[in-house]
């Protein structure tokens, strides 16, 4: 293919035919000869130039930033480089771009009131300019009603407002008002993947131990291009590979990891499980496991009775077959469990919890993967062999006088098997076989994140009904929702008493989300927004905002204090400020101080103080009653708190403090401490906890006189299995639209979040020719045998609508699937046209949630593909 | 001497386009004429084939063929500084392109019109006068841009008598070498046997793109997927 330079140079987006006027200036030949006299070139009056550490808060990586000021305007944003030991190198061209996110003719700069009581995207909203006063006493007057009748009837939602001022103080807000309904965007994003980690080892998070892994499988991660932990993921993994580590990367799509790993295997979408199953079987049949992990650390050797539950002796302790004494105990000291067998225990038949995930997938042959997964058997059975090479199962390591295990192989993935109707059983697929393999917390292995934090994970759901909540939260619909359901809030909303509700919410205030378009299936999203009074706070008019009754502007991240989130790495932690540079549009209030603003209307600023010290663990340095405190002195509170005294002045000129850990700290305090050795709890290799979910959901059922049709058991009794099956690769699309040739898939492109900001980004929209828009990937060969060119207008039809836009034939997909990505094809009214482009793909999508963690369904719709 | 040559690794660029974004934030980009591209392109057939991520700038010429075409018009607009930097003067510039024409690596670009970024109104970062920038940033409509080795920073280097600091110091450096994610970039002198660019490009064997036109380019690169 030939390709030249000017064929990537067009630049599209946001560009007026308005000329300015061009200025003489000196000659640059004559200055460049002079290049070593002691004076720069003149600059006309004078530039004053300033460095301003900060935290960039454009996405979820929280980088270290470096902002350049010239006469008090951002002119450019560079990484600090006094962050790279702990986390970011460089920043992504979103972080680059920020100072567009701040500088935006298009940002809201005033407090606006709509005055058409209709609501939706095809009506004017006819917004008038109202006072910060008048909003603020319109708002508070709600509030104080709804406070008096019900305090549930008041809905928080946030998104990236999380980021922004922190979950803590909004929660502390709800806490102080009364509600219970705080939601987050979670399930839109990897929620599945958070409660299979907690389900199995008492909490969520992960990182691959990428400084000494020698093979990395990721299935459908793709941290090049956008998600938690990128920016550390992106250069510890080049480095690894440089350092000889084998990257295989697997999905249907090839992302840029892809694009730069050393295989790409383009699986069927959804089908993953099927294949790390397949790989399993093929481990145990071939005795290629770490028993002494499993017997250890898991409760794979636990005896599982015929009704799934563990059989237990009389202080209720799970028991194993001991090989020293030929009986059933109890794992105490002295006991050999056995991991695998079938025994007689008081008569009954009991089987090892890792015996019978053996006999479940004594099916999943390397023939069935092909068939199923499209991966070639021949591929399973070397990519298993592989893995487990690779393992050096048994091997040990010294580091820092500390013997540790040593398996440098890690099993990696972020939504891409999370976003999925059974997306948690995906994820407790990857997590089985990486307890097979011995590679948890061990050097060059999986490193996990606060191990056990929460004991109650490992409990059975209490199935709540009817629910407390407006997302159903861990109630009987949604059982191991532990981070809210973001896309369930409207669906109650819509249908409140199919729900079971016995209140219905009267009043949203939104934060810095765009939840209704970010969600599968939106239709009903938009629906829901009539039924409420909304305020929306944020920095543009988002298709949310454009459903509100009220919108508050809010300060962006360069314009407003917080002490920021940050990332972790398995060997370094650290904790950062934001703080503003500037304020383009002198706007008076963010999220911060409207939260406080509210609380002292509302009359609950003390009792707010009182869950804010508690949130954030303010002890040394908490707020005290009866004061009020700017979002600047609020942050310098919790800086001093959080590094246990160093003065602000340092987080002013460094922007963090970074601490690097020591080996014990990254490989001892996890799995080793909690869960190594007789009489300690186990990880769940079998998630016998779900088990006793669905028999207190059975229960609520017959109590409640709940409908099949809400609540099918028999489908519940497959998303809750203790052990992931094969069964869980096909979700209700695959099943069922059989009319339906394509797999559907979205994917995140580096340029653009779906809060609607980066579509206003000059910068964002001119990175090449394609950045303004998305497009249709179709496989080049099943394009052309259908007469489909580069550019043809095709359509996407799903069993929920249509959506229309341009083909781009590629190599890097497989030809029974098409990709879109999700954050294009805005429909704001008050977008420009040229943030508009593009196709809204989440309108087209299904949406059948993992009922197990109530995460949203984003990879599993199926379509036709035809010319327009 | 000092001969400034940038490093660019492509078996570590993983195609983000960082050091676009940010080379038109610092040079206050022109949308006509960006002086920094990617160059994304695919390789092979499914299911091994491979998407490449090519970013392109100036290639600051030992035998600039730019400059060669320039003066050979008796323009004289194009001139390379004794740090090897090529830069394009915009009063002499009368916008004929045979610079453009004639360079293999098809950098300059003509600058027809000098829009705001927004249609709807000027952003503050745009507002900071004309006099008020280095002259590199003075933009003109009707004349040829490109990419400078971000001279306005190697200018001040000089200045600031800190020329050892290139390549180093985030201040003497140009932007697009800060920002890459996976340090997939160098900037810094060859003249030096012992700088980090004259380490790299013998070990990792760096080479410079289309020798066969004889311009010895000051950027050398680690290819991966050949020459483009």
């Amino acid at each position: 293919m030939k390709i030249t330079r000017r064929d990537f140079l067009k630049v599209s987006g946001g560009i007026s035919a308005v000329a300015r006027v061009g200025v003489p200036f000196s000659a640059i030949a004559a200055s460049a000869k002079q290049a070593k006299a002691a004076e720069p070139m003149k600059q006309g009056k004078g530039v004053e130039t300033r460095y301003v550490k900060s935290t960039c808060c454009h996405c979820v990586n929280f980088c270290g930033i470096e902002v350049k000021m010239e006469n008090d305007v951002i002119t450019t944003i560079y990484p600090d480089k006094e962050r790279a030991p702990y986390y970011n190198v460089g920043i992504c061209p979103k972080g680059v771009s920020g100072i567009f996110n701040t500088y935006n003719p298009y940002r809201v700069k005033k407090p606006l009131k709509r005055t058409n009581p209709n609501k939706g995207l095809n009506e004017d909203p006819k917004w008038v300019e109202i006072s910060w006063e008048e909003a603020f006493d319109e708002i508070s007057g709600r509030l104080k009603k709804i406070k008096a009748e019900d305090p549930n009837k008041l809905i928080w939602q946030h998104g990236h407002g999380e980021y922004l001022i922190g979950d803590k103080f909004p929660k502390a807000f709800a806490k102080a008002f009364g509600t219970k309904n705080l939601v987050h965007r979670t399930t839109t994003c990897e929620a599945a993947r958070h409660v299979a980690d907690e389900i199995t080892w008492g909490y969520h998070g992960f990182l691959p131990d990428l400084e000494h892994c020698n093979l990395l499988l990721n299935f459908g991660a793709n941290y090049y291009e956008g998600e938690q932990f990128s920016r550390w993921l992106d250069h510890a993994t080049v480095d690894g590979q440089e350092r000889g580590m084998k990257v295989i990367v697997i999905e249907p799509r090839q992302s840029h990891c892809a694009a730069k790993a050393n295989e790409w295997i383009p699986i069927r979408p959804g089908k993953d499980i099927v294949l790390i199953l397949g790989m399993a079987r093929l481990m145990i049949e071939q005795g290629h496991y770490d028993e002494d992990f499993l017997v250890r650390y898991t409760n794979a050797p636990n005896l599982v009775g015929g009704n799934g539950e563990f059989i237990r002796d009389d202080k209720g302790n799970p028991m194993v077959w001991d090989s020293v004494s030929n009986s059933a105990k109890a794992y105490a000291e002295g006991v050999k469990p056995t991991l695998n067998g079938e025994f007689d225990v008081g008569g009954k038949k009991a089987n090892t919890a890792f015996k019978l995930f053996a006999d479940s997938i004594a099916d999943v042959t390397p023939e069935y993967v092909e068939d199923t997964s499209g991966v070639s058997a021949k591929t399973v059975v070397r990519l298993t062999k592989e893995l487990v090479d690779a393992a050096q199962i048994g091997a040990t390591v010294v580091k820092d006088g500390h013997k540790l295990r040593y398996r440098p192989v890690a099993v990696h993935t972020f939504r891409g098997m999370a976003a999925k109707e059974f997306g948690t059983q995906n994820w407790r697929s990857g997590l089985v076989i990486q307890m097979l393999l011995g590679n948890i917390d061990a050097v060059g292995g999986i490193n996990l994140h606060s191990v056990y934090k929460q004991p109650k994970y490992f409990e059975p759901s209490k199935a709540e009904y009817p629910p407390k909540r407006v997302d159903l939260q861990e109630s009987v619909f949604f059982p191991h929702a532990t981070h809210n359901v973001a896309q369930q809030v409207a669906l109650t909303m819509n249908n409140p008493k199919d729900f079971g509700m016995k209140y219905e919410p009267e009043m949203q205030i939104f934060y810095a989300t765009n939840r209704p378009f970010s969600t599968s299936d939106t239709k009903a999203q938009f629906e829901s927004l009539k039924k409420t009074y909304n305020v929306v706070i944020e920095i543009v008019m988002t298709e949310l905002a454009e459903m509100a009754d009220i919108v508050l502007p809010d300060l962006t991240y360069l314009e407003s204090w917080h002490l920021s989130p940050t990332r972790y790495t398995p060997s370094s932690k650290h904790t950062a400020i934001r703080q503003p540079m500037t304020n383009a549009y002198n706007i008076p209030h963010d999220a911060y101080s409207i939260l406080w603003e509210l609380a002292k209307r509302l009359d609950i600023r003390d009792e707010y103080i009182k869950h804010i010290n508690k949130n954030w663990g303010l002890k040394t340095y908490p707020l005290e009653a009866g004061k009020d405190y700017s979002a600047r002195d609020a942050t310098e509170h919790l800086w001093l708190e959080k590094t246990k005294g160093k003065e602000f002045d340092y987080a002013l000129k460094h922007g963090f403090k970074g601490k690097h850990l020591a080996v014990k700290d990254t490989y001892l305090k996890g799995v080793e401490a909690k869960f190594n050795g007789p009489g300690k709890p186990k990880m769940n290799f079998y998630a016998e906890q779900l088990v006793g979910s669905l028999k207190n959901i059975t229960k609520q059922v017959k109590a409640n006189k709940i409908s099949k049709s809400k609540i099918n058991l028999d489908y519940y009794a497959l998303a809750l299995n203790p052990l992931p099956k094969k069964d869980h690769a096909f979700p209700a699309p695959h099943k069922e639209a059989t009319d339906f040739p394509f797999y559907l898939i979205t994917y995140k492109r580096m340029y653009r979040n779906q809060a609607g900001n980066t579509a206003l980004n000059p910068i964002l929209n001119m990175l090449g020719g394609d950045t303004d828009t998305n497009f249709i990937l179709i496989n080049r060969a099943a394009a052309e045998k259908a007469g489909i060119n580069n550019g043809d207008e095709l359509v996407i039809e799903t069993r929920v609508g249509k959506v229309q836009g341009p083909a781009k034939l590629t190599e890097g997909i497989r030809p029974d699937t098409v990709a879109v990505s999700y954050h294009y094809g805005h429909q704001s009214k008050d977008f420009p046209e040229y943030a508009k482009k593009g196709i809204w793909i989440n309108t087209v999508l299904e949406l059948h949630p993992d009922v197990v963690s109530g995460m949203n369904s984003f990879n599993d719709t199926k379509c036709k593909v035809y010319k327009a | 001497m000092t001969k400034l040559v940038r490093v660019i690794d492509m078996e570590r660029c993983m195609g983000c386009r960082s050091c676009i974004a940010v080379c038109f934030t610092e040079n206050h980009i022109t949308p006509d004429a960006p002086w920094n591209v990617m160059i994304e392109h695919e390789v092979g057939q499914y299911p091994y084939g491979r998407t490449v991520f090519a970013t392109m700038n100036c290639m600051h010429c030992e035998d600039a063929p730019c400059m060669r075409a320039c003066d050979a018009i008796g323009v004289k607009a194009i001139s390379k500084n004794e740090f090897g930097v090529v830069l394009v003067d915009y009063d002499k510039c009368i916008g004929c392109q045979y610079c453009s024409a004639v360079c293999p690596y098809g950098v300059p670009q003509y600058n027809k019109t000098v829009n705001s970024l927004y249609p709807e109104d000027e952003t503050p970062y745009e507002s900071l006068s004309a006099a008020d920038r280095h002259p590199t940033h003075r933009k003109k409509a009707n004349v040829v841009e490109k990419c400078t080795f971000c001279w306005h920073k190697l200018e001040k280097a000089v200045a600031d008598g800190k020329t050892d600091r290139i390549g180093q110091d985030p201040q003497y450096t140009p932007s697009c070498d800060l920002v890459c994610p996976v340090n997939a970039r160098l900037f810094g002198d060859i003249d030096d046997p012992h700088s980090a660019v004259s380490k790299y490009i013998g070990e990792k064997k760096a080479g410079q793109l289309k020798k066969e036109y004889g311009t010895r380019p000051q950027v050398y690169y680690v290819l991966q997927g050949g020459d483009f």
